[in-house]
């Protein structure tokens, strides 16, 4: 799996190209990790940041587990993943999808997890990190990736078994994190990090043990094999509320694994993750960011997976066969996209209020919006309706993440700055934001074409 | 009046010359055959024709319009079934239909669906997950949805594949029927037997070029035969 993975991005974006990926991410981690250092942040916290943020992304990988088991289950469908190439041999589809997540987490490893702790490196030595701790820390970001895909997969394979049991252990999960925070800690790698020793490594593994166990073996693939019939009707009702590819976009959203859950799972880890980094960052620092403009930015850019999922079941080059042309395709594909992220944005927003004031909230419900809107625009303009090809394409990569900075990065300094200065901050984060919906627009429109011609040639 | 006019249609991919300075004349009414072996070149002429591939040079006309520079319009006009692909999996093959009524403005789509259920023996599947399906109960449905809008003229790519011998003969049918109502078929296939059996005219392609256009029926040999000179290699009957 692991060759076969290298020669598919090798021969997709060319071998210097996808070689040149973890240097530029070691750079990029460097850069940014450095930007933090400058603001007054302490090593510790950008640390546990770190942790933070690879945890995130893990818990993103994992959601694989939703994919393989549409494929799985849809043996001759158009959803195919390298897995499936050895479907023939006589393995288990349950231990297939394990090597698969371990063959994932090595190959993470290798182009993104140890070039950002290389690009930490200066950051860390400068702040006062010793070299085993580095070392150790490479060890515990690597442990926290595994147990966000970990965590992941078996909430896709607990979702395959009983959607009750899932809804409960999630609430389980969410209740400790809020509730008993510095205990849950314990039992991270992050745990390790923060107290090296034989018992907080015991513990600290302890967690990810068991999602990597459960995680394959509550996997079933075969759940609801039998064939689905549906209302013949619902396509109908849809196409009668909004236009055919929208309709068509969100059938294929909700009758794909996860449904239309696999949006707000996304969105609120990312919810998540960004409440814990402004609590850190206010306890650390004299800031007082704003809520409503770090989720709403936060939330905006996290819409990229929301892009992904309503794009995901569809070969653009299908709709070459149709006389009606991509622009109202990729419009459907809009309309969908707000509809899916849009509902779960503003709970999220609203669910800001037991932590923000409501005022500071309205302008990320501005906010949000406009950065989605930015988000589609240069997705569907750089990527076509293969977002997932941007990670290991380097130069697309580079390209995609220098276009989401260019807004991120002022929106995040507005919200590093309301405290000091909230009417200004406010005034400018609107503002960014809606310049960059107006690009995110004139993208989207540009869009089509740009495919329309790419595809023929 | 010919339904496709192709004048020395070239198509690189790359350094590879897919087409190789392609001509073909197709009349109208005609079930045409275009064979070949892998690779020669058969989905890339059917891909350009239609409007979803332009080509390096030469010219084409598809019922007089030019499918590079007016795609849509050709589209409009056209089915297409191309090779290996699927209905959408995580549509039923209704919700398909009905989507492909959406797009192409068809009036009457339910009564069509219906229609075309009937003759490729799909109504029992029609609120079935694609996803469900057997392959050949999903080509059934890539074909109803290449003539759900009555088009006059029609490109298909391996029709046959993956259905049972009983439905191969009922698609067989159904396609001379479509051809002898005065419309036309442009199909590709690498089966000679398929060729000779449906086709009025076959055009043997191999390395991107035409090597000859012929009537199966006026060869004394047969098109076996013929392909193998043509192609100039070994073949074994399909």
């Amino acid at each position: 799996m692991l060759i076969e993975e290298y020669r598919l991005h090798a021969e997709l974006f060319g071998r210097e190209r996808f070689l040149a990926f973890p240097v530029l991410i070691a750079l990029l981690a460097g850069g940014g990790l450095s930007l933090f250092a400058l603001t007054g942040t302490a090593v510790g916290t950008l640390a546990a940041g770190l942790h933070g943020l690879v945890f995130f992304f893990g818990l993103q990988v994992g959601t694989i587990g939703l994919v393989g088991r549409d494929a799985l289950r849809d043996v001759l469908g158009d959803v195919t993943l390298l897995v499936f190439s050895a479907r023939t041999l006589p393995v288990s589809r349950r231990r297939l999808l394990g090597v698969f997540i371990w063959k994932d987490i090595v190959y993470y490893l290798c182009f993104f997890l140890t070039p950002v702790v290389v690009g930490f490196v200066p950051v860390a030595l400068t702040g006062g990190l010793t070299v085993p701790s580095l070392a150790l820390l490479w060890l515990t970001v690597a442990g926290t990736f595994a147990l966000g895909t970990g965590t992941s997969l078996a909430l896709a394979g607990i979702a395959t078994q009983n959607r009750g049991v899932l809804v409960a252990v999630v609430a389980a999960l969410v209740a400790a994190v809020v509730l008993e925070p510095a205990v849950m800690v314990q039992f991270t790698p992050y745990g390790v990090f923060v107290d090296p020793g034989v018992r907080t490594a015991a513990t600290g593994l302890l967690a990810l043990a068991v999602v990597l166990v459960a995680g394959p073996l509550s996997f079933d693939p075969t759940s609801g094999r039998a064939l689905r019939r549906t209302d013949p009707s619902r396509f109908r009702r849809l196409r009668s509320a909004t236009d055919v590819h929208t309709a068509r976009s969100l059938l294929e959203v909700t009758r794909s694994s996860g449904s239309v859950w696999k949006v707000g799972f996304s969105l609120g880890v990312l919810f998540g993750v960004a409440l814990l980094l402004l609590d850190r960052l206010a306890a650390a620092t004299t800031l007082d960011p704003s809520g409503g403009i770090a989720f709403g930015t936060l939330l905006g850019l996290g819409t990229f997976t929301t892009y992904n999922w309503v794009t995901q079941a569809d070969d653009p080059a299908e709709y070459l066969r149709y006389p009606d042309g991509l622009q109202a395709v990729f419009r459907g594909k809009l309309l969908a996209f707000y509809a899916c992220a849009a509902p779960f944005g503003a709970a999220y927003l609203a669910a800001g209020v037991l932590r923000y004031p409501a005022a500071d909230l309205l302008v990320g419900i501005a906010v949000f919006p406009l950065v989605a809107l930015y988000v589609f625009g240069v997705t569907a303009y750089l990527t076509g309706f293969s977002a997932n090809e941007l990670l290991f394409d380097t130069a697309l990569f580079a390209v995609y993440g220098a276009a989401l900075a260019l807004v991120s990065v002022p929106l995040l300094v507005a919200a590093l700055a309301h405290g000091t200065a909230p009417v200004t901050s406010t005034a400018v984060a609107v503002g960014v934001a809606a310049v960059a919906a107006a690009v995110g627009a004139v993208l989207a429109v540009r869009a089509p074409r740009r495919w329309h011609d790419r595809l023929r040639r | 009046m010919a339904a496709i006019e192709v004048d020395g249609l070239r198509k690189e991919y790359g350094d590879v010359a897919a087409l190789d300075g392609l001509d073909l004349t197709v009349e109208a009414g005609e079930l045409y055959g275009l064979l070949g072996p892998n690779g020669s070149g058969k989905t890339t002429t059917i891909e350009i024709l239609t409007g979803q591939r332009t080509p390096t040079a030469g010219e084409a006309r598809v019922l007089g319009t030019d499918p590079v520079t007016e795609p849509i319009e050709v589209r409009r006009s056209i089915g297409i079934l191309p090779e290996r692909e699927d209905p959408p999996s995580f549509l039923t093959p209704r919700e398909y239909l009905e989507f492909v009524g959406d797009v192409r403005s068809i009036p009457d789509i339910d009564d069509r669906i219906a229609e075309w259920a009937d003759v490729l023996d799909f109504r029992g599947i029609l609120d079935t997950m694609s996803s469900d399906l057997s392959e050949g109960e999903r080509q059934r449905v890539m074909l109803a949805q290449v003539f759900i809008h009555e088009p006059d003229l029609a490109f298909i790519d391996e029709p046959l594949v993956n259905l049972d011998p009983l439905m191969q003969s009922e698609v067989k049918a159904t396609l001379r029927e479509y051809c002898a109502d005065g419309n036309t078929l442009f199909l590709s296939t690498h089966f000679v037997e398929v060729a000779e059996q449906l086709c009025t005219e076959v055009g043997i392609i191999a390395d991107g070029r035409l090597r000859t256009q012929r009537d199966p029926a006026t060869m004394d040999d047969g098109l076996l035969s013929a392909y193998e000179t043509e192609v100039a290699r070994e073949v074994s009957p399909q």
